[in-house]
């Protein structure tokens, strides 16, 4: 049977609403700051939009030519190694900030996405590829190798901790 | 003569794309919550702040760099900058490493959008994962380094 679609709905209404209160208050008490935090928050949203653009596509791309059986194939409980490895390699090419993600993430999750790749995911976001050049200039090349390694084999170790974890729950 | 199979209508990619559009429309509340907050903290919280905080001693300072970088929000470039700022001023890199690791993996202030979008319990594990790893991949870079120079 097809699943009934979920009614269309605001969310984080209430977190908006805590922040409109607390940029009001910051207003009252030093409006210098309240406006530069304004305006930092402004920056923020007009460099995440082309990579919210790139997820919301990405996302239409993923449920338009794999089906949620192809989705739990690569990602779900019988994916095996290779949706450790496809995580792994997504998490370190994904781009901007952690809750650009969080849509196509729920999105896979409800198709069957393992929890502990979801994990892996983003542990192994710590990995900024196009900024590597930056942390050798500040820290040195061998400094740039070991964290990178020990970020790749902590992300896979997180994602075994949390399948551990889940397992101990049921 | 026999009439064929019925099999069930493809959606079009632009129906998928407008169902994906209007999923993440839904969250825009959420969104704009969180980078309004990173806004505030980037004002609020400055780098002369977070580098007053630290104790010299590497465990604790490992510790402090961890739940500084939590805190923290913006590009991870800055980061760096900071945390070559920390380096010159004679912090530990075991804090250093820390701090530019957990700035990317860890992040209070999206905490709230994450619990609404993952749930409670999957948000408490993957951040209590995320702190413990932090700190000993922190320990294990700062480690090894000195150990091969």
């Amino acid at each position: 049977m097809k699943k009934p679609e979920k009614p269309f709905a605001f969310r984080g209404k209430y977190l908006f609403l805590t922040v409109l209160l607390f940029y009001a208050v910051l207003f009252l008490i030093n409006s210098p700051s309240a406006l530069l935090a304004l305006q930092k928050s402004w920056n923020v949203l007009t460099k995440i939009l082309p990579i919210l653009a790139i997820v919301i596509f990405v996302t239409a791309l993923i449920n338009y030519f794999l089906q949620p059986k192809k989705i739990a194939k690569h990602l779900g409980q019988d994916s095996g190694i290779n949706g450790w490895l496809w995580a792994l390699a997504a998490g370190v090419i994904s781009h901007g900030p952690m809750y650009a993600w969080y849509s196509l993430l729920e999105d896979l999750r409800s198709h069957g996405m393992k929890d502990e790749l979801v994990v892996v995911f983003f542990a192994s976001r710590a990995i900024k590829v196009p900024l590597l050049p930056v942390m050798v200039d500040y820290f040195g090349l061998l400094f740039t190798i070991l964290l990178s390694f020990y970020m790749l084999f902590g992300a896979l170790l997180q994602g075994l901790c949390m399948k551990l974890l889940q397992v101990k729950k049921d | 003569m026999k009439s064929p199979a019925k099999t069930p209508q493809r959606p079009t990619f632009l129906l998928v794309l407008g169902k994906s559009s209007r999923s993440f429309l839904a969250m825009t509340p959420l969104l704009l919550g969180v980078m309004g907050l990173v806004g505030l903290f980037q004002v609020l919280v400055t780098p002369e702040m977070l580098a007053s905080l630290f104790q010299d001693n590497p465990l604790l300072d490992t510790l402090i760099g961890t739940l500084s970088g939590a805190i923290s929000a913006g590009n991870p470039i800055v980061s760096y900058l900071i945390g070559g700022e920390l380096v010159e001023q004679g912090i530990s890199l075991y804090a250093v490493s820390a701090f530019i690791l957990s700035w990317v993996t860890l992040g209070l202030i999206q905490l709230p959008a994450e619990i609404e979008v993952f749930g409670g319990r999957f948000t408490l594990y993957r951040n209590i994962l995320s702190l413990v790893f932090t700190m000993l991949i922190a320990g294990a870079t700062t480690l090894t380094l000195q150990l091969l120079t």
